[in-house]
């Protein structure tokens, strides 16, 4: 990694802490009101809406386990029907090889549905949020080693459009950041 | 219009007031259609199968529906969840109806009304089986006792016979004497056994009986310890006693909870849903053994209850979610009641899609596959001319895979009036996936005598909507009564707070 040497100073973003969920969740209407596009927080625990705070829109994840969930079922029912009915029409128990083969046929398909959408999940899910990775700048700061205690945290990029320097700073203490530390690559 | 405020103290609830002309439409309707019901069955004597078969497809439908109410009450309980505390009410209002339904089925259970026998064939066959089995014991037993007792005498005579043998050999050898010894003691074993059996009146009566009776019905006879009608009755009170006892109890704790607001009613529920769901699970489970896997003894699944349970309680869900729909646009728990509840109740009714399909698939799948011919009845009945269409396009097409599909994004679990358009599909599916199980049998058992079995009675249909709109008629009347008895959320339960609150 290439920006990951730590002789360079380029600024990353600011790591801001508040002292309560509650003072977290309306800051990050804030934030997500002034625009920012490039930001996130980070709790000890899940706090109950703060998507919604954030103004986060809807994943992409579950038309990911829908794709997969698709691709298992045909994936299950062309693999059967087309070994066990078109290219070696297997009778078992005297059932019929044709289309109403189908219920000897639903359990794989089943299980097949479920065992793509778990990967599509598990994989959509790694890609979506960029993992896995060596390392990344948030393990600079001091402060950010809080978020698994007792901090709630607030981190805006310094690669969002709307970033600036100082006026995003001032921003942060406004919205009632306590500590706001700079992070560098 | 009633109903919350904004700034509104939320400690006395919310109040339903009947619609004076709805009430007056239910009341109506669901008496007026059980009064000439029950008239259609004295005027037409020789219907009143054809239309057991209506009323019992009707009286399961709706107490369905009050027994998935009273589920979702108690997994509410037992589960110590928060989010659906707004709508337990609903719940708890919708199981209470489970008494009025299961007294509108007593009409079912009574010889009276020529239901029961029509329905249930082994009463009448287990009935002429014993009749004609106490006959033939009757005539047989005064030369059966006769036979019997020689024969212990002769069994005595033998171990006599054999014990003078003993006594007359002289100085035996050790070998020999062992010989006679063993055959003394397995002679004395025959005696003893031929005298153990009671040659009395009764005691030969019923032993010919059993013999006769098995003879006659030998399936009847292996179920008698089950299918018996002193057991029936047992069976049908524990019943009521169950499902309307927890109604009740469940119901009457969260009203004493909205008046003094004490959290004790709170956890007494909570603790004794856990216990409570055993007897719950058991007695549906039986109920529907009962009512409707006795449509034809001879037939068995295990998945039975679990089946009917699935369609309960999905249904159940669907109709709180209608009634959810109903009550806001007449202007109650606006308030109170989020999409976010809408969007959980969605989750669930999906949910319960995708495990009824689960285990419908599963129980034809293993008979499909097993190949039994005790066990393929059921489905090669409802396999026979328009049946086979019948469960392709609505059981398989209609009940899983349109909701399935439907209620796959999460937009449409959020928008009201889209989600309970697929709770009606769904409630609708439910009354054919009913009238499937139930009225297949009616055509082959009615005419099961004549020689000449039908698959359908013709003309029979129009009971079955009669019977429906009687018993909705009544059910939807003693719904609103029970609205209109309590506030329509549990008002002072200390869950309320979170409920109202819920994200997810």
């Amino acid at each position: 990694m290439s920006n990951s040497s730590s002789s360079s100073n380029e600024l990353f973003g600011y790591v801001a802490e508040f002292s309560s969920a509650t003072d977290l969740y309306h800051a990050a209407e804030k934030v997500r009101d002034a625009g920012f596009r490039r930001w996130d927080v980070h709790t000890p625990y899940p706090v109950h809406g703060m998507d919604h705070a954030m103004g986060l829109g809807k994943s992409w994840l579950s038309a990911l386990v829908l794709c997969g969930g698709v691709t298992g079922s045909l994936t299950a029912l062309a693999l059967q029907f087309f070994t066990q009915v078109s290219l070696y029409p297997t009778v078992v128990q005297d059932k019929p090889t044709n289309l109403f083969t189908i219920p000897a046929f639903f359990p794989v398909t089943f299980e097949l549905t479920i065992l793509f959408s778990a990967f599509a999940t598990l994989i959509g899910l790694f890609a979506l949020i960029m993992l896995p990775r060596w390392n990344h700048p948030l393990f600079n700061s001091p402060l950010f080693s809080k978020f698994s205690n007792d901090g709630f945290l607030l981190v805006i990029e310094a690669r969002d459009p709307k970033f600036k320097r100082e006026k995003t700073k001032e921003l942060l203490s406004e919205i009632g950041a306590g500590k706001i530390e700079e992070v560098t690559y | 219009m009633a109903g919350l405020k904004d700034g509104d103290d939320y400690r006395d609830g919310e109040r339903f007031k009947i619609p004076a002309l709805l009430q007056l439409l239910c009341l109506g309707v669901g008496g007026g259609g059980t009064l000439l019901f029950f008239i259609l069955r004295f005027a037409m004597p020789e219907k009143a199968g054809a239309m057991g078969y209506s009323w019992l497809f009707a009286v399961i439908f709706f107490l369905s529906l009050a027994v998935g109410g009273l589920f979702w009450t108690m997994l509410h309980h037992a589960s110590n969840s928060g989010w659906g505390t707004v709508v337990r009410r609903l719940m708890e209002n919708l199981a209470s109806l489970i008494p009025f339904m299961l007294v509108l089925g007593l009409p079912l259970l009574v010889s009276f009304f020529g239901f029961r026998d029509a329905l249930w064939e082994w009463f009448p066959k287990r009935e002429k089986a014993l009749h004609h089995a106490e006959e033939a014991a009757k005539s047989e037993m005064p030369a059966y006792v006769a036979e019997r007792k020689a024969a212990v005498e002769k069994a005595a005579a033998a171990v006599e016979a054999a014990k003078k043998e003993l006594a007359e050999v002289t100085s035996p050898s050790p070998g020999h004497r062992v010989h006679l010894e063993r055959k003394i003691a397995e002679l004395q074993k025959k005696a003893d056994v031929l005298a153990k059996e009671d040659l009395s009146e009764e005691g030969a009566m019923a032993t010919l009986t059993d013999k006769h009776f098995l003879h006659e019905a030998a399936l009847l006879f292996k179920k008698r310890g089950y299918l018996n009608e002193t057991f029936w009755w047992i069976r049908q009170i524990f019943y009521f006693v169950v499902l309307a006892g927890i109604a009740f109890l469940l119901r009457g704790w969260s009203l004493k909870q909205d008046r003094d607001g004490d959290p004790k009613w709170f956890r007494w529920m909570r603790r004794w849903s856990c216990g409570l769901l055993l007897f719950f699970a058991t007695a549906w489970t039986f109920l529907v053994f009962d009512w409707l896997m006795g449509l034809d003894y001879s037939w068995f699944s295990t998945m039975w209850g679990v089946y009917l349970f699935a369609g309960a309680a999905l249904n159940s869900m669907g109709f709180l979610i209608i009634l959810l729909t109903l009550l806001r646009k007449a202007g109650y728990l606006k308030n109170v009641v989020t999409m976010e509840h809408y969007h959980l109740m969605g989750k669930l009714m999906h949910a319960f899609v995708i495990f009824w399909a689960y285990i419908a698939f599963s129980q034809f799948f293993l008979i499909w596959y097993a190949n039994i011919t005790e066990e393929t009845k059921f489905f090669l009945t409802r396999n026979t001319g328009f049946w086979n269409t019948y469960t392709i396009a609505f059981l398989v097409i209609g009940h899983f895979f349109v909701p399935f599909v439907a209620l796959l994004l999460r937009s449409v679990k959020k928008l009201p009036h889209v989600i309970s358009l697929i709770a009606g599909w769904n409630l609708l599916m439910h009354a054919f996936d009913l009238y499937w199980i139930i009225i297949p049998e009616r055509g082959p058992s009615l005419t099961a005598e004549s020689g000449h079995v039908a698959i359908t009675i013709p003309g029979a249909w129009v009971f079955d909507i009669l019977a429906f709109v009687s018993v909705g008629g009544l059910f939807g009347f003693f719904l609103l009564r029970q609205l209109a008895s309590a506030s329509l959320f549990p008002c002072r339960d200390p869950r309320l707070d979170e409920s109202l609150n819920v994200v997810n």
